[in-house]
C-alpha cells in the first residue's frame, strides 16, 4: 500500500511540474506586458523598464524559469502586482468559495443522477430511460455560460426566487451549482443505469429477490454497493472537474472563487496569480485522484494495490 | 483468513469517517461562501473591480473604481462639488507668488485611528506620491516641495507657475504620515473620510462603515457595501430584484431593461468619459491633415451616435466633454461622403487606401459596434479598414509603441480639467499619436501655468480649436452615465466623474 501511494505521489509530482512549466511558458508567450498594464498609457520607457526589472521580467526566460521553480518548491509564487500581497495567499482566500460550489454541485449531481439512473434501470427501454438518455446528451452539449445566463433570466429575473450574484449566503450558490451540475446529472444517471443493469443479472440479485427483498432495498443496498467503485471514480473526477469548470460559471455569477480570480489575473497579466491558481487547481485534481485510488481499497476489499 | 474481519471492520469505519469528513467539508464550505452585507447598508455596484486601496499604488492612481472608494475613505485638501472646486481639508488657500501656494488646514480633524491630522501628514503624502511612478506623475512633477509652516499651514512650491495645482490636489489623498508607505494600506487603509474600511476582498467586495466623528458631519447611512458584479446582466437582475440599491454605469443598450422595471429609477449625467478614434499622424497617409479631415467627413457621426447610443451618449463638439473646464464648442464636421472622396483624390488617393483600426472591447459600451459602423462608413469612400479587436494588454503595448494606424478608445478626464487630457496627451513631448505642433505646445504650456480659471479656460479652448481643425482624431461621443437606483433612495446626485457622493445618500 505504501509503495503504491509513493508511486502515485511520484506520478503526481511529475504532473504538477508539467503544469507549472506549461503555465510559465504560456503566460509569457501571450503578448502584453504587465509593466504597461501597471503604469497605463502615460508611462515613459524608463518607467516601464524599471517596473520590468522589479518583477524580474528583464532577465532571460531560462533564468526566470529556474528562479521560478526554486520559489514554487518553497511554495512562493511571488506577489500579485494587481491585488498586493502573496499570490498564493490571494488564491487560497478564494479557495473555499470555489470548493463550496464544487461540493454543492457534486451533492446535486449525486442526489438527482443516482436515483434517476436507478429508476431508468428498473424500466430499461421505457419512456423515462429514453428521455434521460436524450436529455443527458443535450445537457452535455449546452455551454455552461449559456446555461448560467438562462438560469439567471428564469429564476432570478423572471421569477425572483434566487439571487443572481454572490452575497446572499447559500441561496446565491444554488444557481451556479445547478449550472455546474447540469451537464453531469444525465451522464451520472446513464452510468448508474448501465451499472445497475449489469449487476441486475447477477445471482445475488436473483437470490435476494427470491428471499423477498423489496426492490428499493435491492437497488440501493445490494446493487448500489456493488456499483460503488465506478460511481466513486466518476464522482472524484467530477469534483476536480467542478473546481476547474468553475472558471466560466464564477464569472457569470460573480462568484468570488478561484475561477473569477484567474480570469481577472489573465486579462491583467498578473502572472503570479495565474500560476498560483492553476497550480492550486492542478493539485486539487491530483489529490482527489489519489483519494479516489485510496477509496477503491476501502470500497472493494478484493482489490489490492497489486491487482488494482 | 485471520485478517478478513478486521479489514472489513476497518473498511466500514473508513467509509463512515470518509462520509463524515465529506459532510464536514460541505458544512465548512457553506459557512465561508456567504458574505452578506450588514443590515441597513447601501449596496452599490460599479462596473469595474476595486483591486487595491493604497492611495499611492501606481496601477490604481487614476482607476475609477478605486477612486470611488478612496473618496469615501480619505480626504483631500480640495474637493470637487459639481463643476466647482470647494474646500476640503483645506479651509482656504491663496497664491502668494506665481510659484507658491499656501493652504490653511481645517483644525481638529482626526484620522480613523484617532490620531490628529496635521500639515506634516500632507507633506509626507506629497513626498510619497512624488516617489511613486504612476499615471499621476505628470501632475506632481512640477511641484518641487511642500513644507509645514505650522500644524495647520502648508506651503507648496512649484518649479513653474502651476495653475492646475488646486485641481490636482483633488487627487492627493491624505493618510497619516507614518502610514504613507505602509503596505497594510492596500487592504485596511487609515484615512479621515466619512467611512472607514470594515472589510475588503480585492476584485470582489468592499465593506465600509460610517465614521461617526467625521468633521463634515455623519454620513446618512451606517454602512456602504460595494460588491463587484462582473456580468452586466447579473448586475441588472440584482438591481431589479432589490439585491442592489445602486448600479452604474448602465450600458446604453441595457437602459430599457432597467427603466421598465418596477422599483427602479434612472438618473443620468453627461460624464467626463468620451470616445475618440485617433489617427497615427506619424504614419502614412495620416500625416496629411486633409486625409484625416476626409476620414471624419466620411462618417455620419451624428446619426451613428443617435442610432447606437440613443440617450446613452452625446455628440461631442470638442476634443473633450462639454462639462470639462476648457471646453469650447467647435463647428461639427458635416457628413459628406462625396466631399470626402474628392478630398482623398486630391490628396493622391483616388482609389482610397488600406489601413487598420485597433481597439479592445472593454474600453467602453458598444465599442465593437462603434468600430464596425465607422469601418463600414469608410469603406463607402474606398478606404478599406482592417478591424483589429485585441485584448487590453496587447492593445496597451501597441498603443505605447505607436504600433497602430487608427486607435479607438475611451478616456476619462479624471480631474474634470482640460489639463488632464488635452494638456497631457497632445504635447509633442508626450508623442502619443505621432502629432507634433510647436504652436499648440506653447498654448498648452501657457495654460498649464495660468492660475486664473478664465485664462486657463480660454487657452484650453484655443487648444480645442487647433486639435479639432487639425482632426488629430475623430471625437464622436461623450458617454452619458446612467445610474440605476431603487426608488427608496434619497439624496443621490449623479456624478460626471462616476464618483457619486455616497455619504449623502439615505433610504426613505
Amino acid at each position: 500500500m505504501t509503495r503504491f501511494l509513493l508511486r502515485r505521489t511520484g506520478q503526481a509530482l511529475i504532473v504538477a511540474w508539467g503544469a507549472i512549466s506549461l503555465v510559465f511558458v504560456i503566460v509569457r508567450v501571450v503578448p502584453g506586458d504587465p509593466a504597461a498594464l501597471i503604469l497605463g498609457p502615460d508611462a515613459s520607457p524608463a518607467q516601464t523598464a524599471s517596473v520590468r526589472a522589479d518583477f524580474g521580467l528583464d532577465r532571460p526566460l531560462a533564468q526566470q524559469y529556474v528562479t521560478h521553480l526554486g520559489e514554487v518548491v518553497r511554495g512562493d509564487f511571488g506577489d500579485s502586482w494587481r491585488l498586493g500581497g502573496s499570490a498564493m495567499a490571494n488564491t487560497l482566500d478564494r479557495y473555499p468559495a470555489t470548493l463550496t460550489l464544487a461540493v454543492l454541485a457534486l451533492v446535486l449531481t449525486l442526489a438527482v443522477g443516482f436515483p434517476l439512473g436507478m429508476a431508468c434501470a428498473r424500466r430499461a427501454g421505457g419512456v423515462l430511460d429514453a428521455c434521460v438518455s436524450a436529455l443527458s446528451l443535450v445537457g452535455q452539449a449546452l455551454p455552461s455560460f449559456w446555461v448560467g445566463i438562462v438560469l439567471i433570466l428564469l429564476f432570478a429575473r423572471g421569477l425572483n426566487w434566487l439571487p443572481s450574484t454572490a452575497g446572499s449566503g447559500l441561496a446565491s450558490a444554488v444557481l451556479p451549482a445547478v449550472t455546474l451540475a447540469v451537464p453531469f446529472v444525465g451522464w451520472l444517471a446513464r452510468l448508474v443505469r448501465n451499472g445497475a443493469l449489469e449487476e441486475g443479472g447477477r445471482e445475488y440479485v436473483r437470490t435476494a429477490r427470491a428471499k423477498g427483498t423489496g426492490e428499493g432495498v435491492l437497488q440501493y443496498v445490494h446493487v448500489g454497493r456493488n456499483i460503488a467503485v465506478p460511481v466513486v471514480t466518476v464522482l472524484g473526477l467530477l469534483l476536480g472537474n467542478f473546481v476547474a469548470n468553475a472558471v466560466i460559471v464564477e464569472v457569470v455569477f460573480s462568484w468570488p472563487g478561484i475561477g473569477s480570480l484567474m480570469v481577472d489575473a489573465i486579462t491583467n497579466r498578473d502572472y503570479a496569480v495565474v500560476e498560483a491558481a492553476i497550480v492550486t487547481i492542478t493539485v486539487t485534481y491530483i489529490v482527489l485522484n489519489l483519494l479516489v485510488d485510496a477509496l477503491y481499497f476501502a470500497l472493494d476489499p478484493r482489490l489490492t494495490p497489486e491487482n488494482a | 483468513m485471520r485478517t478478513r474481519p478486521v479489514s472489513a471492520l476497518a473498511r466500514r469505519e473508513f467509509l463512515a469517517l470518509a462520509g463524515l469528513g465529506a459532510s464536514g467539508v460541505l458544512l465548512g464550505a457553506c459557512g465561508t461562501g456567504s458574505g452578506a452585507a450588514p443590515e441597513g447598508a447601501l449596496r452599490a455596484a460599479f462596473g469595474q473591480p476595486v483591486t487595491d486601496l493604497d492611495p499611492y499604488k501606481a496601477n490604481t492612481a487614476v482607476d475609477e473604481a478605486t477612486l470611488i472608494v478612496k473618496r469615501l475613505v480619505f480626504d483631500t485638501l480640495v474637493r470637487r462639488e459639481g463643476e466647482k472646486l470647494a474646500p476640503g481639508l483645506a479651509r482656504s488657500w491663496e497664491r502668494t507668488s506665481p510659484t507658491t501656494w499656501v493652504f490653511h488646514l481645517r483644525p481638529g480633524v482626526r484620522f480613523h485611528d484617532g490620531s490628529r491630522l496635521t500639515a506634516r501628514d500632507v507633506v509626507a503624502c506629497l513626498k510619497r506620491t512624488k516617489s511613486v511612478e504612476s499615471a499621476q506623475t505628470p501632475l506632481w512633477e512640477p511641484v518641487v516641495s511642500a513644507t509645514a509652516d505650522d500644524a495647520h499651514t502648508v506651503t507648496f512650491t512649484t518649479s513653474v507657475p502651476l495653475g492646475a495645482l488646486p485641481v490636482n490636489l483633488t487627487l492627493l489623498f491624505i493618510v497619516p504620515a507614518r502610514l504613507a508607505a505602509d503596505p497594510a494600506q492596500s487592504r485596511s487603509p487609515v484615512g479621515s473620510g466619512p467611512f472607514r474600511v470594515a472589510g475588503f476582498t480585492p476584485s470582489t467586495t468592499v465593506e465600509l462603515e460610517r465614521n461617526d466623528s467625521y468633521w463634515g458631519g455623519r454620513a446618512r447611512l451606517p454602512a456602504v457595501s460595494l460588491p463587484f458584479v462582473a456580468e452586466t446582466s447579473s448586475a441588472i437582475t440584482a438591481l431589479r430584484n432589490g439585491d442592489l440599491d445602486l448600479l452604474w454605469p448602465i450600458p446604453p443598450d441595457q437602459l430599457a431593461e432597467v427603466e421598465g422595471a418596477g422599483g427602479v429609477r434612472v438618473e443620468t449625467v453627461p460624464s467626463w468619459t468620451y470616445y475618440f478614434s485617433w489617427f497615427n499622424c506619424s504614419r502614412k497617409p495620416f500625416g496629411d491633415p486633409a486625409v484625416r479631415r476626409a476620414m471624419w467627413q466620411a462618417v455620419d457621426v451624428a446619426g451613428l451616435v443617435r442610432e447606437l447610443f440613443g440617450a446613452g451618449a452625446e455628440r461631442m463638439t470638442a476634443p473633450i466633454p462639454s462639462t470639462v473646464l476648457g471646453h469650447r464648442a467647435q463647428q461639427p464636421y458635416a457628413y459628406d461622403p462625396a466631399a470626402a472622396r474628392r478630398a482623398l483624390r486630391d490628396a493622391g488617393f483616388p482609389r482610397g487606401f488600406r489601413t487598420s483600426l485597433m481597439w479592445f472591447d472593454a474600453t467602453g459600451p458598444l465599442a465593437r459596434e462603434l468600430a464596425q459602423a465607422m469601418i463600414s462608413a469608410w469603406s463607402e469612400v474606398g478606404v478599406e479598414v482592417e478591424p483589429q479587436s485585441i485584448e487590453k494588454a496587447q492593445w496597451l503595448e501597441r498603443l505605447n509603441t505607436l504600433d497602430w494606424d487608427m486607435n479607438l478608445q475611451t478616456n476619462t478626464v479624471t480631474t474634470g480639467d482640460a489639463g488632464f487630457s488635452v494638456g497631457r496627451l497632445y504635447t509633442s513631448k508626450a508623442n502619443r499619436l505621432g502629432y507634433a505642433n510647436p504652436a499648440l505646445d506653447a498654448v498648452l504650456a501657457k495654460a498649464d501655468r495660468a492660475a486664473d480659471e478664465d485664462e486657463r479656460s480660454r487657452l484650453y479652448g484655443d487648444a480645442c480649436k487647433t486639435l479639432w481643425d487639425d482632426a488629430v482624431g475623430i471625437f464622436p461621443a461623450t458617454l452619458v452615465t446612467a445610474y440605476g437606483l431603487r426608488r427608496g433612495l434619497t439624496g443621490f446626485t449623479p456624478a460626471a466623474n462616476n464618483q457619486p457622493e455616497l455619504a449623502d445618500v439615505a433610504r426613505r
